[in-house]
């Protein structure tokens, strides 16, 4: 991948998020290219996850500020406009509606239905059982109509993470998506991910774990109180030399 | 993911748990109608009882129905019975001021419905303010505007008792009052919707986790919006219905419908807490609680003894469905 001639997906420019008097994202300008893994990492409330937000389309950046996609400057932004644009989001809280069916929480937002906006049910379980299958769900308790509820943590962050690779996703961000989790099932989550950049999809990778983000990633972007302080490309940094720098970062911060 | 399968045995579903709220509140329907009977049998073996009582349980059952939407959107609305009286009245006034235009009449009821319910929506969604709050103000506020507009009149309509319109709408098809299809027909259609349409799923959504429809694109705000505006609706027709019955309007007209329709959406196995709910399990609460309503009286017991047999019915069928709903698996 050449950063130089590929156009990115998405381009922030000077987007800033403040509450009230306090600034979560500040004058941010980071580019996201095709088939690239970007490990965002930095502290609790460097803007991580405003970020993503910003992107996503829940929340609204302050004025000024200009996301691009596909060097097309967007006007009004938001969640059902990002997903149609081949965005899409593993939230930290998987926002899943726990009390309905995995099928209806896969395809929420962007129901198969007829003309009549009726929901083709059997359409929706089929794809949802093939996807279950995909991703490994080999157990027989639970089919598409269970609810939600009844899933374990592991199993629930499957049904997020599948939901974002069903639809033609490009770009596809997750925010912390192995917290809580058994290793053993961190670990497939690590391998989900090579596998969407082997499907030339890109990946945002927001992670407090640095030796996850070291293993999948591309790029690194360190955040410290909502200003981006380091941008580059993984070349051949070393996990320790990755954490070190992150130790260096979060001194400075102390000082 | 390979390794996230349950650990959980295999479980025998019995009956399939979206429909045991249903089941729950059929048997509980069935129980008290076997003990209506023995207690009265002259009474419930015969015709009449139920004639009286298919008479007003439609009215009960389309607002009903469109109570279960904002349960389960996880509001409430207590500003319906005012919005069946402000309805009625635009309705009637209608009806005098045009000559007995039914069309124009019927326009102007659903119409008035429509604007209480999205100023109850835009109010809660806008502004953030509690639905049980807010609809409880505007329940006050619509009956003080009725009484104003009206002016404690009672408005007598004897014209309409021989028109067309008045037998297509609550005229007897047989046996059986016209109103009962025809609340039969909204409750197929909303049901149809709350369960299989997209409008449905948005709605139970907005009452589990707004959050999580919001990230993935839904519009929960203008969901819930239209909930309200649904419930002005079904106000609306409801009012309608109850004038053409009557052939009168009286300003206290929605006055007996808050409790026993809020005790039906409970009854039928909607839970208070959101996210999900039943339209055929309102249909058989409404008649559960329009059957105690009339039956307490009907099998010779005072009609004091009707509040007691709700309280009892509401307080054992919340037990009955808490129990009910993990029994059916094992």
């Amino acid at each position: 991948m050449n950063q130089s001639t590929d156009t990115p997906i998405v381009s922030l420019h000077n987007v800033s998020k403040s509450f009230g008097r306090v600034f979560a994202l500040e004058g941010i300008n980071l580019d996201f290219y095709p088939g690239q893994i970007v490990s965002l990492v930095g502290d609790n409330g460097a803007g991580k996850s405003t970020l993503t937000k910003i992107i996503s389309g829940t929340e609204d950046p302050d004025s000024g500020g200009e996301i691009i996609i596909d060097s097309e400057k967007v006007g009004k932004w938001s969640a059902a406009l990002a997903r149609n644009r081949g965005i899409e989001t593993v939230h930290q809280n998987r926002a899943l509606s726990e009390q309905q069916s995995i099928y209806a929480n896969v395809f929420l937002g962007r129901e198969k239905t007829n003309r009549f906006g009726f929901v083709s049910r059997k359409a929706e379980i089929e794809e949802t059982e093939a996807l279950m299958r995909k991703i490994g769900y080999t157990s027989k308790v639970w089919t598409p109509k269970s609810t939600v509820n009844k899933l374990s943590g592991g199993e629930r962050q499957g049904v997020a993470i599948s939901r974002a690779i069903l639809f033609e996703s490009r770009l596809v961000m997750l925010d912390e998506p192995t917290t809580a989790m058994a290793l053993s099932e961190a670990g497939e989550v690590m391998d989900f991910i090579r596998d969407l950049k082997k499907a030339g999809k890109s990946v945002i990778f927001i992670s407090h774990n640095p030796w996850d983000a070291h293993m999948v990633a591309d790029r690194f972007v360190i955040l410290e109180r909502g200003r981006v302080v380091y941008d580059a490309p993984k070349g051949d940094m070393s996990a320790d030399d990755f954490i070190a720098l992150l130790h260096k970062f979060a001194k400075k911060d102390q000082s | 993911m390979t390794s996230v399968v349950t650990t959980s045995k295999k479980r025998k579903v019995l009956i399939p748990e979206e429909y045991r709220p249903v089941f729950g509140a059929a048997i509980f329907f069935l129980l008290m109608m076997i003990a209506f009977i023995i207690s009265a049998p002259e009474v419930f073996l015969t015709v009449g009882i139920y004639t009286a009582i298919f008479l007003s349980l439609p009215l009960f059952t389309i607002v009903g129905l469109s109570l279960v939407y904002i349960t389960a959107a996880g509001e409430i609305d207590l500003s319906f019975p005012s919005i069946i009286a402000i309805s009625a009245l635009a309705f009637t006034w209608t009806l005098e001021q045009t000559q007995l235009n039914f069309g124009l009449a019927v326009l102007a009821s659903l119409l008035t419905g429509c604007a209480c319910g999205w100023l109850n929506g835009l109010l809660v969604t806008r502004l953030g303010l509690s639905s049980l709050i807010t609809t409880l103000g505007m329940n006050f506020a619509l009956v003080g505007l009725t009484n104003i507009l009206n002016n404690g009149v009672v408005r007598g309509l004897t014209d309409i008792d021989d028109s067309k319109f008045r037998a297509i709408l609550v005229g007897s098809w047989g046996p059986m009052p016209a109103q009962m299809f025809w609340s039969a027909g909204i409750a197929v259609i909303l049901g149809l919707i709350f369960h299989r349409h997209r409008f449905g799923i948005h709605v139970k959504v907005a009452g589990d986790n707004p959050e999580a429809g919001r990230a993935m694109g839904v519009n929960i705000e203008r969901t819930k919006t239209l909930v309200f505006i649904l419930i002005g609706v079904c106000s609306a027709l409801t009012g309608i219905f109850a004038v053409l019955l009557n052939s009168t309007f009286f300003p206290t007209m929605g006055d007996g419908y808050l409790l026993p329709t809020l005790a039906a959406v409970f009854v039928g196995g909607t839970p208070v807490t959101g996210g999900k709910g039943t339209i055929g399990g309102l249909v058989i609460g409404a008649a559960t609680v329009v059957f105690i309503q009339t039956g307490v009286v009907a099998a010779g017991l005072d009609g004091y003894w009707t509040s007691f047999g709700f309280g009892l019915v509401i307080v054992f069928s919340l037990i009955g469905h808490r129990r009910f709903s993990g029994k059916l698996t094992r």
